[in-house]
């Protein structure tokens, strides 16, 4: 595209001017401002509530009288969020094996998975559409887009019965281990290819300019090496948007882990956090949000790390529909 | 190093011949697109004939037996067949578009051999639908085997046996031999045509005529389909001694969409005509919506009379849930994303926060909603109500609507407060992100626009009216599509927020849907809601893409 005329450019020069604070400004500055308020309101109260007791809860106070980190603790546990378990040697006291166990366990388990599985399916397929030419291309392109119109929920059926058959082969092929139902692959396999991440993918690697392929093809360079080598490290950006959004959405996953998770083997943290707090109604409130502030940290840390990548890669896909 | 070597060594392999390059550089992207195609073909397109397929059939959990259309009857009642009616004509007239895409094509050519390359198409598009015959054949005995060896003790060699069984089931069998020799006559006939009569728009001939073949032929099965049932059920009817009127809210129901239709194209030309000429096209074009709308009005609630008033109401939650949501969360968007636009400081802090809401695991910003709008005196919303002086609300524990709170009748009651609560939650989980998008797309807005318009001596607001609202028309158009997609989609904030209390008042058609599976694992019929589900979206996509695609204006 032409016209690329970026935000950040336009941020940088109008950020040379020395800002005039004048009467509309200020107003400007209000409005943001509760805008903030109203934005991270809910996360300052989530935040506060979880040091209280219940009783502070119920009376809705801003501060709690006492830090009460013991709710944490509490949390963990109860919600079944995190545990530890050290066995050691009952003779000599050596460290034997450590079973970790839990949702928050469970949830980065499967969001590592699915999201390395992701990068290894989409960078190639990517980087085929994107610089390599081949009978069918757009054909191809188009029908793994039109892919993207269909909603959730009439895929949820045929994944189901899909991922129960393909269960039973990989059963009968490697053993219990071998399952897919309440165990990883059904969690990740199906969101390894996202027509999304490809699209994302494929749209800056059109843009890396042809003369570097041309340079590496004439230093006897294939396109694996290609892509490798040049490709990839330029691509740090939209790998990090992928990254990002990848463990926020399996982070996220309620409906499709409600479906094929059983037991707590591998039920993922929004099923644990979601059974917690409506198998506990009206139950201890200070806890819930000790429980979702839990949940919620992984998240803002990674947010907060990746941010500037991950709002423009959105930014972007959003301008280009 | 290597071009030295492919210099010295006089006698080149394969690979290194333009065809061979060319050769190797089609294997190397169908290598890197394997992973990704397989995974997409099997939880991508697959799904959706799967899914169709499913919802023919009573399958609960396991393939019981097909019922044809009943699972549509039950979701929708008469209106089920008049749908399928439609859609069997919809393929035709698809067809239709790409028969007359062929047919300029060909009058433009001045070849006359190149109309054999329809042959190849026609053959290609009936060959898939055998292949897809031979596949849904095989599918119901492919599905039954994990019910088979559960139990026993499950090795390849069983499931090996299992699956050949069902691949030499007779008709499995029968279908599976037809498809082969299509496939080989296919395969036969297009080599023919590409070696005798390849021009430049041989691919393009191929594809349209082949989607032509398969859309005629889906057509004609669903229009068997439809009549077959609407026979039967008639049958069933008469047996019992009712009326079931199925033809005469056929025909009314279509009068009444095909009226209000042209009364829209009627009105449309109305706009666009000379004085005279444009109140007698307005006058008409009243008179067709009005008549159109009677005979909707009198023959859909008749037709829906058998429908599953869950789903039915489960729609209206959907509509009610756009519409309380879209609208606000795109305006404040555009109002923040135009404040940050201004020359100020901390822009990157503000839209880093602004953007928090929507990036947060759903599920733990569900719960804190669900404490703060709780029905208790002193639950956060009520204690912000107190200080207005209003009495405190039981928000999520709320099935009575909001009209009902104010006094207001029935039909104008509007959707529950706890519905309310949900949707002030989507606005405040969206705002954000759409506020960040219609940032970037401000930022793509060029300045010498703005600077022209103000030596023009227009002011702010008439700048925003007529330049950055048109410039930004595509960004509202995508976030506007987004957001009634995420709409139909919604689930985590209302599995959260909803109580018991206010039973299925909050329930939008996906969440019934899901409910369905998981409680009553009727598949078939959860199959084929998803698909009426799926297909009021992809009209109320082609409906926005029409009215708002036409004001949208690509720089």
């Amino acid at each position: 595209m032409p016209s690329q005329s970026r935000d950040p450019k336009a941020t940088k020069a109008k950020k040379t001017l020395p800002p005039r604070v004048n009467r509309g400004q200020l107003a400007i500055y209000a409005v943001l401002f509760a805008g903030v308020i109203i934005a991270v309101g809910p996360f300052l109260w989530m935040i506060s509530a979880s040091f209280m007791t219940l009783s502070e809860v119920n009376l809705t106070r801003l501060l709690p009288e006492n830090l009460l980190w013991e709710n944490y603790a509490t949390a963990l546990r109860r919600a079944n969020f995190l545990d530890i378990e050290l066995t050691t040697d009952p003779t000599s006291g050596i460290l034997q094996s450590i079973g970790i166990s839990g949702y928050l366990w469970n949830s980065l388990r499967i969001t590592l998975i699915s999201v390395s599985g992701s990068l290894v399916v989409c960078i190639p397929a990517a980087y085929a559409f994107a610089r390599m030419d081949f009978i069918g291309r757009n054909f191809i392109f188009a029908l793994f887009l039109s892919t993207m119109m269909i909603p959730g929920i009439v895929m949820l059926i045929p994944h189901l019965l899909t991922v129960i058959w393909l269960g039973r082969l990989s059963e009968s092929l490697f053993g219990p281990a071998g399952a897919w139902f309440n165990n990883w692959p059904a969690l990740t396999i199906p969101f390894f290819a996202s027509v999304f991440n490809i699209f994302l993918l494929r749209q800056f690697f059109i843009q890396i300019p042809n003369d570097l392929w041309e340079a590496a093809r004439i230093d006897g360079a294939g396109h694996f090496k290609f892509l490798r080598s040049v490709v990839l490290p330029l691509s740090k950006a939209p790998i990090m948007t992928i990254v990002t959004l990848g463990f926020i959405g399996s982070w996220n996953a309620l409906m499709w882990p409600l479906l094929v998770t059983i037991n707590d083997d591998w039920r993922p943290i929004a099923v644990g956090l979601s059974n917690f707090v409506t198998a506990d109604t009206p139950g201890d409130l200070n806890l819930q949000m000790a429980a979702s502030v839990i949940t919620v940290i992984p998240i803002l840390i990674l947010y907060f790390v990746a941010q500037k990548q991950f709002t423009e890669g959105i930014a972007q896909t959003g301008i280009r529909g | 190093m290597n071009r030295h070597r492919a210099t010295d060594i006089p006698r080149l392999g394969f690979f290194d011949t333009r065809r061979g390059r060319i050769v190797l550089e089609n294997l190397t992207a169908y290598v890197f697109l394997a992973p990704a195609g397989l995974l997409i073909a099997l939880f991508g397109l697959f799904p959706v004939a799967f899914a169709f397929f499913v919802s023919l059939h009573r399958w609960r959990r396991f393939p019981d037996h097909y019922n044809g259309l009943a699972n549509y009857e039950k979701a929708l009642g008469n209106l089920a067949y008049i749908l399928f009616f439609w859609f069997a004509l919809a393929a035709f007239a698809l067809a239709a578009l790409m028969i007359r895409r062929v047919l300029r094509a060909l009058r433009e050519s001045d070849s006359p051999t190149e109309s054999l390359n329809l042959l190849s198409g026609l053959v290609c598009g009936y060959v898939a639908l055998l292949v897809l015959d031979w596949f849904f054949k095989l599918i119901p005995a492919i599905m039954l085997i994990p019910r088979q060896v559960r139990g026993q003790n499950t090795s390849l060699e069983l499931f090996m046996a299992k699956l050949g069984e069902s691949f030499a089931m007779p008709e499995v069998l029968a279908a599976g031999n037809l498809m082969i020799l299509g496939l080989l006559i296919a395969i036969g006939v297009t080599a023919l045509t590409a070696w005798f009569f390849r021009s430049a728009r041989s691919n393009d001939l191929i594809v349209w005529s082949a989607f032509a073949t398969t859309l005629i032929v889906s057509g004609v099965f669903l229009l068997q389909l439809t009549l077959t049932e609407i026979r039967a059920a008639l049958d069933a009817a008469r047996e019992s001694g009712e009326a079931l009127p199925i033809w005469s809210q056929l025909v009314f129901v279509s009068a009444g969409v095909i009226l209000i239709a042209l009364a829209w194209r009627i009105f449309q030309r109305g706009i666009n005509a000379q004085e005279n000429r444009r109140f007698t096209l307005m006058a008409f074009s009243g008179l067709t919506l009005a008549v159109g709308g009677y005979l909707l009005m009198a023959e859909l609630p008749a037709a829906l009379a058998e429908a599953d008033d869950d789903l039915l109401q489960g729609f209206w939650v959907t509509v009610m849930y756009a519409f309380g949501t879209v609208p606000v969360q795109l305006s404040v968007g555009l109002a923040l994303a135009y404040l940050l636009f201004q020359p100020i400081r901390f822009r990157a802090f503000f839209r880093m926060v602004y953007f928090i809401p929507y990036i947060t695991p759903f599920v733990a910003t569900s719960i804190v909603f669900r404490v703060m709008f709780d029905a208790g005196k002193t639950a956060p919303a009520n204690r912000v109500l107190s200080l207005f002086g209003i009495e405190p609300q039981r928000w999520i524990l709320e099935r009575n609507s909001i009209g009902e709170l104010f006094g207001l009748p029935d039909f104008l009651a509007g959707p529950a407060l706890a519905l309310v609560v949900i949707m002030i939650y989507s606005t405040w989980t969206y705002i954000g992100y759409d506020a960040v998008i219609f940032l970037a797309g401000l930022g793509n807005i060029p300045g010498e626009l703005y600077e022209a318009a103000r030596i023009d001596g227009a002011s702010g607001w008439r700048i925003f009216r007529h330049i950055t609202l048109p410039m930004l028309s595509p960004t509202v158009f995508f976030l506007s599509l987004v957001a009634i997609i995420g709409t139909f989609q919604a689930f985590t904030q209302i599995w959260i927020l909803r109580t018991g209390a206010v039973g299925s008042k909050v329930n939008t058609a996906s969440v019934y849907i899901f409910d369905e599976l998981q409680n009553s694992n009727r598949y078939g019929y959860a199959s084929s809601m998803a698909f009426v589900l799926f297909a009021l979206i992809l009209l109320m996509t082609l409906f926005q893409n029409r009215v708002m695609g036409r004001r949208v204006f690509y720089a």
